[in-house]
């Protein structure tokens, strides 16, 4: 590894599995110092529960005030579930959105606070390609996924002259837990074999460190002029109508 | 040094944005083949930027050109890994104002030039599951006064991309697009005047006000230098959007 996050500090909600880990694990390997934020902490991360706006606001003063700086916010918690919309309780389509949505909306607002008081930072959030159209089965992710990558831009705008940036990553269909756990569901959904599925529209799953390579990059130096945009990650996936 | 051993063609390379692509690729450890118009330009440049760059005159619409150059590289190089799309021209005038020449000779340039360097490229590319960047722009995104033609031409450059990026995946060639807002390049410069006398607006100003401050050449190259690394081995078929939130703004 090259170093490319040497001496910055660095939060990643999320992290205790999946693309979050993925995330952190790589950082530490160029140099940052990150703190591993998830709602169950695993070795030395920390509880946060992005839902509550005190545990997001306590999570980015703790780590100022531990380690004087913050440079970098992943906000990367997400939950999933698969349910067509006629048949989601309002509850469940409210769990989905309060961590897809509400946690990076707290995430971005104290940490863009908090850089923008040191004079910069980058601020990465976890969208999907489903934020740019349907989302069978999951369409309270999908719908929290673009007003992911739609605060990302409005952030990016009203931070821009603070020199913070503000960037979504947008996955394609990536080996984690959320997926793989769910294939059995989503086949009874899409009618089809999933690995059929995934093989046609993006030739194979992603993998988690494939994520954190453009993490890296939109945390890191070499990415200063990129605010605002919504970076695909997919195999392909989004390209093409069929 | 991540790009150690892969060998890159760039066109336009010897001047803008393909000139600081082709420095950063040769900075990070690759070799690079620099293909432009200007023959005399290539050859300075190849021999300013030292031993592993090299130098082709190639006039991207022509087809034999391109696939002369890439013959070169594989010559000078062993093979080909990575191909940088980014020769490319504007015309800043409004659609009426644009006259038939100059429009087919844009569409020449920024679109079949891209055209062929991906249709003589594949076949080298897919001995060595390489991958293409294709130089387009937010031109590509959206409508802008006076750019009519290199909007027209940079979305169709996007298009190439995703189409080929699904046409090429199962012979392991990544194919994607960069698409930086305004650059502090010679091109941006000569686009100023036309620009001023016809809206009436300070050049400088709207750029501050819209995208903070021009960008760099040697960041657009560093988007460049991502895309065709290791760490982008998923991505394919994608526009990397370069331009401070220009975009993120629908006003």
């Amino acid at each position: 590894m090259s170093e490319l996050l040497k001496g910055k500090v660095a939060v990643v909600t999320g992290a205790a599995k999946g693309l979050g880990a993925a995330i952190a694990e790589r950082f530490r390997a160029e140099g940052a110092t990150v703190i591993g934020a998830d709602l169950h902490p695993v070795g030395d991360g920390v509880a946060c529960d992005v839902r509550e706006e005190s545990q997001v606001e306590g999570l980015v003063a703790e780590t100022v005030s531990r380690h004087g700086r913050l440079d970098v916010m992943v906000a990367c918690a997400g939950v999933a579930t698969v349910k067509p919309i006629v048949q989601m309780p309002l509850e469940e389509w409210r769990a989905v959105l309060s961590v897809d949505l509400d946690g990076v909306f707290l995430c971005t607002k104290h940490a863009g606070a908090a850089m923008a008081a040191a004079g910069g930072g980058s601020i990465i959030n976890i969208a999907s390609i489903k934020a740019f159209g349907g989302s069978p089965a999951t369409g309270h992710y999908g719908a929290a996924k673009a007003g992911v990558v739609s605060l990302t831009k409005t952030a990016a705008m009203e931070l821009r002259s603070f020199g913070v940036r503000v960037n979504a990553i947008c996955p394609g269909w990536i080996g984690t837990d959320m997926v793989n756990d769910r294939k059995g569901e989503l086949e009874a959904v899409l009618g089809v074999s999933f690995d059929d599925y995934i093989a046609h529209v993006q030739g194979r799953l992603g993998e988690p460190h494939e994520v954190a390579g453009l993490a890296v990059f939109l945390a890191g130096e070499r990415s200063r002029f990129s605010s605002g945009g919504a970076y695909v990650v997919d195999g392909g996936a989004r390209a093409s109508l069929v | 040094m991540e790009l150690e051993g892969k060998r890159a063609l760039v066109t336009g390379a010897a001047q803008g944005l393909g000139h600081a692509v082709a420095t950063l690729l040769l900075e990070r450890g690759a070799h690079v083949m620099i293909a432009d118009l200007n023959a005399e330009a290539a050859d300075a440049a190849a021999s300013r930027l030292g031993d592993r760059a090299r130098a082709v005159a190639c006039d991207v619409t022509r087809a034999a050109d391109v696939q002369a150059a890439v013959a070169a590289a594989v010559e000078a190089f062993g093979g080909l890994d990575i191909v940088v799309n980014n020769a490319g021209i504007e015309i800043g005038k409004p659609l009426p104002e644009i006259t038939d020449e100059e429009f087919a000779q844009l569409m020449g340039v920024n679109v079949t030039g891209v055209f062929y360097g991906i249709k003589y490229t594949v076949g080298e590319l897919a001995k060595t599951r390489g991958c293409i960047v294709n130089m387009a722009s937010v031109a590509g995104l959206d409508g802008v006064p006076l750019l009519g033609a290199y909007c027209a031409s940079k979305a169709a450059v996007l298009r190439l991309t995703e189409t080929a990026s699904r046409e090429l995946r199962d012979l392991g060639i990544r194919v994607n697009a960069v698409c930086p807002s305004f650059i502090d390049t010679e091109m941006v410069e000569r686009l100023v005047a036309p620009f001023e006398a016809a809206t009436g607006a300070n050049f400088g100003d709207l750029t501050a006000q819209a995208q903070g401050r021009l960008g760099t050449p040697a960041e657009v190259a560093e988007t460049v230098a991502f895309l065709v690394s290791a760490d982008a081995g998923f991505i394919t078929g994608a526009a990397y959007v370069l331009d401070n939130a220009l975009t993120a703004s629908v006003l």
